[in-house]
């Protein structure tokens, strides 16, 4: 009887080990091929470095990450496609990856209908955090709002009242990123003489610049991402369009993708972003150095925040002690924890991130710090009414 | 007066060097349609891999123009063992029409996604070799789009040479028109078939190198001019050179134009309108074809 | 016979099949792919898999666009690169009659056909006047003209597309939800349009189609308008592929401007050619192989395009027939001995 009694008590102690060491294991969803390859080569080295740290550590509650990866293509059909096979195959406890915000919104859906969690590093469309957003979804990354916050505050303490001309790429996030802008400018004393938008994939920007020209802007704002990006910088300094005058943008429009090609015809761009490498707390050093050892590249906001998104789920399970999906949803909300970019908190109204945001002027490949503007000011309203 | 010196002019100026690009891959389209009656879906990725060949020339520290001047060569050889060894094998079966056109879709997917492979999905930068910029009519134009604009005009014009007023030519336009009797005549009509395949290969070539200090480099470049290529042959006529020259020239005008009136976003379907309008009235294009017309 | 009068030069791609011989053999890879198909679901409900079924659901979906590619392809000899524009119309047609109107398969399928054939007949007026490179071209002109002003287009969700689109009920307490249930389904849909297609072909219309392909001014001499054929089996293509569309949002519950875009037309282009133009059961087998593929061979690396790239390629030049119609005159043969020896 009582060697029964020690051998049922050993064998559920040593299940119980076990449970304990099995993995957790993290589905990662995002473009591994395709034009945003380079954002998620960021996200891959950003998770990477955070899952060997973390594991080197102990883990998370004593059990190791392992991350499982899947190419979404940049394309939210595939991108729900590969999310289920990670979910139903996998059988992630946690998701995690995707870019571009279409592909957030429709894997977000696919979460809450499998009663899991997802956390996007990258999409910054404010509609994720504001009307379309989820029990299921969380930001760890600046939206778009709070990047506007940042740079308008920037622009409206260097050059107040400025003669603001807006250039957009023709297409949804194209525009609305310009309008947010313009609006938050405008708030702050800012003046329109001007708004174009180019088709998306232009090639040639030389036929807008006699109309920038003759509106005599001081400021040029544009929302243009990738190559486009590289054709009007390279274009506008070729006709001398942004001699004399400052541009600004969105924060994907330089990015460490495209500032090789745009080269020194970036200087002086300034943008409202949640990082630079340039940070000075020690945590941020600390990480960099080993981000560089580990990949032979300097991160970027994307990689950063991929980083960060880990140790946000251990604080997370920590908390609630366990992954329960109810019970990790409630740890998340409010909860803070340290980042490379200083302590963020998750906004418990709408999943957001609140963070610090800066004013970024690229100079000679670097982002130099210009401005800072403070987590609470930067935030924004909750506008999220569905929890 | 100020209206037209300050706001038109520069449009057409502008529009010019835009046209010249747009010609140059027109027309080695259409001398491939036209002698080959091959449909080359994968003209734009000849076009990326002009300009990512340059980029390798000019890292292993070559000049600008040196590259400008091998790449063509290089990638026409490339075209001519394209033609031999694919097109040949699909060229003589009876729908050759539609198989040739799957096989150079599929051959232009391949490339893309070689080049997304080797060269990364990032975009490259290229040098602008003619630095500055020259005044002209109260404005400022960077002087390497002139310099596009005199060099490819050039271009277009030894080839317009070369094919009408060279024997050499001459030959080409006869294996166009009948190939058959051609062929009893002596002349190595596969031999001129791979090499026009290379010859317009090169063209497309020589628009990415040119064109790359304007328009950057990355792997999807080639699908910039696929459209609008395409519809500059149909609207010209498929075949024919001086088509390709003058609709290419015009419809780049009219784009560059209307896009002070209209948003720009309507300026491929008004080109797409065009074209449907053109096949509607005129299914063979405005002036038929090489040999025929 | 008639094959011969029209084409005495003879053919590349496989022809429009000899009734009564050749179609033995299609009946049969279809027979065996059907009920493949079923097995496979039955099989995977059983072990309790959704991830499978759901995406052996999506290739079908895939599948029908296919069919609606080989109908203009392989039997009416034009090359469509736009077909996504009638996949994509369909789907999100389908998706707001379910978030707005009422979640109702059936309604959902009926307003997509409705709209895809509306569609089919606009876009076919404009399109049939060409044939070869120019008809290729407008299609896939078209389609860029109209994915692009949806791309744009805030109130459809512009470039992140619409979500939220609920199951739909079939009523009987059937819901698309369901994985086995729509896979089935869906199954069912796709065997009744193959089947459709395949009857269709064997009458009078279907061999205008085949006239069409072959020699198009003789059919106006044996007094069919050929102008009409070629917009009438348009409009069918238009439709099909728009049914095929209108099933996607109930698999996924969204739907986004991707698929308009090029890269699903061109996908179905490759499924049908390695699958087998002009037989209608290959582009099913070949949508369902790539789609299964892109799949397996996604996971393992990121350089899958090039995989099935290199596949397309090799296929066009060394088997322009594609799998089943490679196999199939094999198969035939081996299914006429055996009849011949049968008899003796």
């Amino acid at each position: 009887m009582k060697t029964l009694f020690v051998a049922t008590l050993t064998s559920l102690a040593a299940a119980s080990v076990l449970a304990q060491t099995n993995p957790i294991r993290i589905g990662v969803v995002t473009p591994l091929s395709g034009t945003y390859a380079g954002i998620g080569q960021q996200v891959r080295w950003g998770l990477d470095l955070a899952a060997r740290e973390i594991n080197a550590a102990g883990g998370v509650s004593g059990r190791p990450l392992e991350l499982v990866y899947e190419d979404s293509e940049a394309n939210p059909a595939v991108a729900v496609q590969k999310a289920e096979k990670l979910i139903q195959v996998s059988k992630v406890d946690f998701l995690t990856g995707t870019v571009n915000s279409g592909a957030t919104l429709a894997v977000g859906q696919l979460a809450e209908r499998n009663n899991k969690l997802i956390a996007t590093t990258v999409s910054f469309a404010d509609s994720i955090t504001g009307d379309k957003c989820s029990p299921n979804v969380f930001r760890v990354n600046a939206r778009a709002g709070m990047q506007s916050a940042a740079l308008a505050d920037w622009m409206a303490a260097t050059r107040p009242n400025a003669n603001v001309f807006y250039l957009g790429p023709d297409y949804e996030m194209g525009r609305s990123t310009v309008a947010a802008f313009k609006n938050a400018a405008e708030g702050k004393g800012a003046r329109t003489v001007g708004e174009v938008f180019a088709p998306l994939d232009n090639k040639d920007y030389s036929p807008y610049f006699g109309q920038i020209r003759g509106a005599r802007p001081t400021v040029i704002y544009t929302s243009v991402a990738g190559n486009d990006t590289v054709r009007l910088f390279n274009q506008m300094a070729e006709f001398g369009v942004s001699r004399n005058v400052q541009v600004v943008g969105a924060s994907g429009t330089v990015t460490s993708q495209n500032l090789a090609a745009v080269g020194r015809n970036a200087d002086g761009f300034v943008t409202g972003v949640g990082y630079s490498p340039l940070i000075e707390t020690p945590e941020n050093k600390r990480f960099v150095a080993a981000f560089e050892a580990a990949n032979k590249a300097q991160p970027d906001l994307y990689g950063t925040d991929s980083y960060g998104v880990l140790f946000l789920y251990k604080a997370a399970v920590e908390k609630a002690r366990s992954t329960d999906t109810d019970k990790l949803r409630e740890a998340l909300r409010g909860l803070s924890w340290a980042t490379p970019q200083g302590v963020k908190t998750i906004r418990a109204g709408d999943h957001q991130a609140m963070q610090d945001m800066y004013a970024v002027r690229v100079n000679g490949g670097r982002f130099e710090i210009v401005g800072k503007v403070a987590a609470a000011a930067a935030i924004g309203p909750d506008v999220c009414t569905r929890f | 007066m100020d209206w037209i010196q300050f706001v038109l002019a520069p449009q057409v100026i502008n529009g010019l060097a835009i046209g010249v690009a747009v010609v140059l891959m027109a027309l080695g389209l259409t001398i491939i349609f036209g002698l080959l009656d091959v449909i080359n879906m994968a003209h734009g990725e000849f076009y990326a891999l002009g300009a990512f060949l340059a980029v390798v020339l000019i890292g292993l520290g070559l000049s600008f123009w040196l590259a400008l001047l091998l790449t063509p060569l290089l990638l026409a050889a490339v075209g001519y063992l394209t033609e031999r060894t694919l097109i040949q094998r699909v060229f003589h079966s009876k729908d050759r029409h539609t198989l040739t056109l799957l096989l150079t879709f599929g051959l232009g997917v391949l490339l893309e996604d070689l080049l997304k492979i080797v060269f990364g999905a990032n975009p490259l930068r290229l040098e602008t070799p003619i630095a500055g910029a020259t005044e002209l009519l109260g404005l400022f134009f960077p002087n390497y789009r002139l310099f596009v604009m005199l060099f490819g005009g050039a271009v277009i014009a030894a080839v317009w040479l070369l094919v009408f007023r060279t024997p050499l030519g001459a030959m080409v336009r006869a294996a166009a028109f009948d190939r058959h009797m051609t062929a009893s005549l002596g002349v190595p009509v596969h031999q001129v078939y791979a090499a026009t395949f290379a010859f317009g290969v090169a063209l497309a070539a020589l628009a990415g190198v040119l064109l790359a200090p304007m328009y950057s480099v990355f792997p999807t470049m080639g699908r910039d001019f696929v459209f609008i290529a395409f519809s500059v042959v149909i609207i010209g006529g498929m075949g024919s050179i001086k088509g390709a020259v003058l609709a290419g020239l015009l419809l780049t005008q009219v784009q560059s134009v209307s896009s002070l009136w209209i948003s720009p976003v309507w300026s491929d379907p008004l080109l797409f309108g065009i074209m449907v309008l053109v096949l509607v009235w005129r299914p063979q294009g405005l002036f038929g074809r090489l040999g025929h017309a | 016979m008639l094959e011969t009068t029209l084409h005495p030069q003879g053919r590349a791609l496989p022809a429009a099949p000899n009734r009564g011989r050749r179609a033995d053999a299609l009946r049969w890879i279809a027979g065996a792919f059907f009920l493949a198909a079923l097995a496979f679901g039955i099989v995977a409900w059983a072990v309790g898999d959704v991830f499978f079924l759901r995406l052996a659901t999506e290739a079908l979906i895939y599948g029908g666009l296919a069919l609606s590619v080989d109908l203009l392809l392989g039997r009416t000899g034009l090359l469509p690169l736009g077909q996504a524009l009638f996949f994509g119309l369909g789907a999100y047609v389908s998706a707001l009659v379910l978030k707005h109107w009422a979640a109702s398969f059936w309604l959902a399928l009926a307003v997509a056909m409705a709209a895809s054939a509306l569609a089919g007949l606009m876009g076919g007026l404009i399109a049939i006047r060409s044939k070869g490179v120019y008809f290729a071209l407008i299609s896939f002109g078209l389609a860029q003209v109209v994915s692009k002003v949806v791309y744009n287009t805030r109130e459809l969700g512009a470039s992140d597309g619409l979500i939220g689109v609920p199951a739909a009920q079939l009523g009987a307490g059937l819901s698309t939800a369901l994985p086995l249930g729509f896979f089935l389904v869906v199954l069912a849909l796709i065997f009744a349009t193959w089947a459709l297609l395949s009857w269709l072909m064997d009458t009078p219309f279907g061999r205008q189609l085949a006239a069409v392909r072959g020699n198009e001014q003789r059919l106006a001499f044996i007094g069919v308008d050929p102008w009409r054929v070629k917009l009438a089996v348009f409009v069918l293509a238009a439709t099909i592929a728009g049914a095929s569309g209108a099933l996607y949002p109930m698999l996924r519950g969204f739907v986004s401007p991707e698929l308009m875009f090029f890269q699903v037309s061109g996908n179905a282009v490759i499924n049908v050619i390695v699958g087998g133009t002009g037989t209608l059961i290959g582009p099913l087998l070949g949508s369902s192989l790539l789609t299964g593929l892109r799949s397996v061979v996604g996971s393992w690396t990121e350089h899958h395009h090039i995989a099935i790239g290199l596949l397309f390629v090799i296929v066009v030049i060394l088997a322009p027939r594609g799998l089943v119609g490679g196999l199939a005159p094999r198969l035939q043969a081996w299914l006429d001995r055996r009849r011949d020896q049968e008899l003796s």
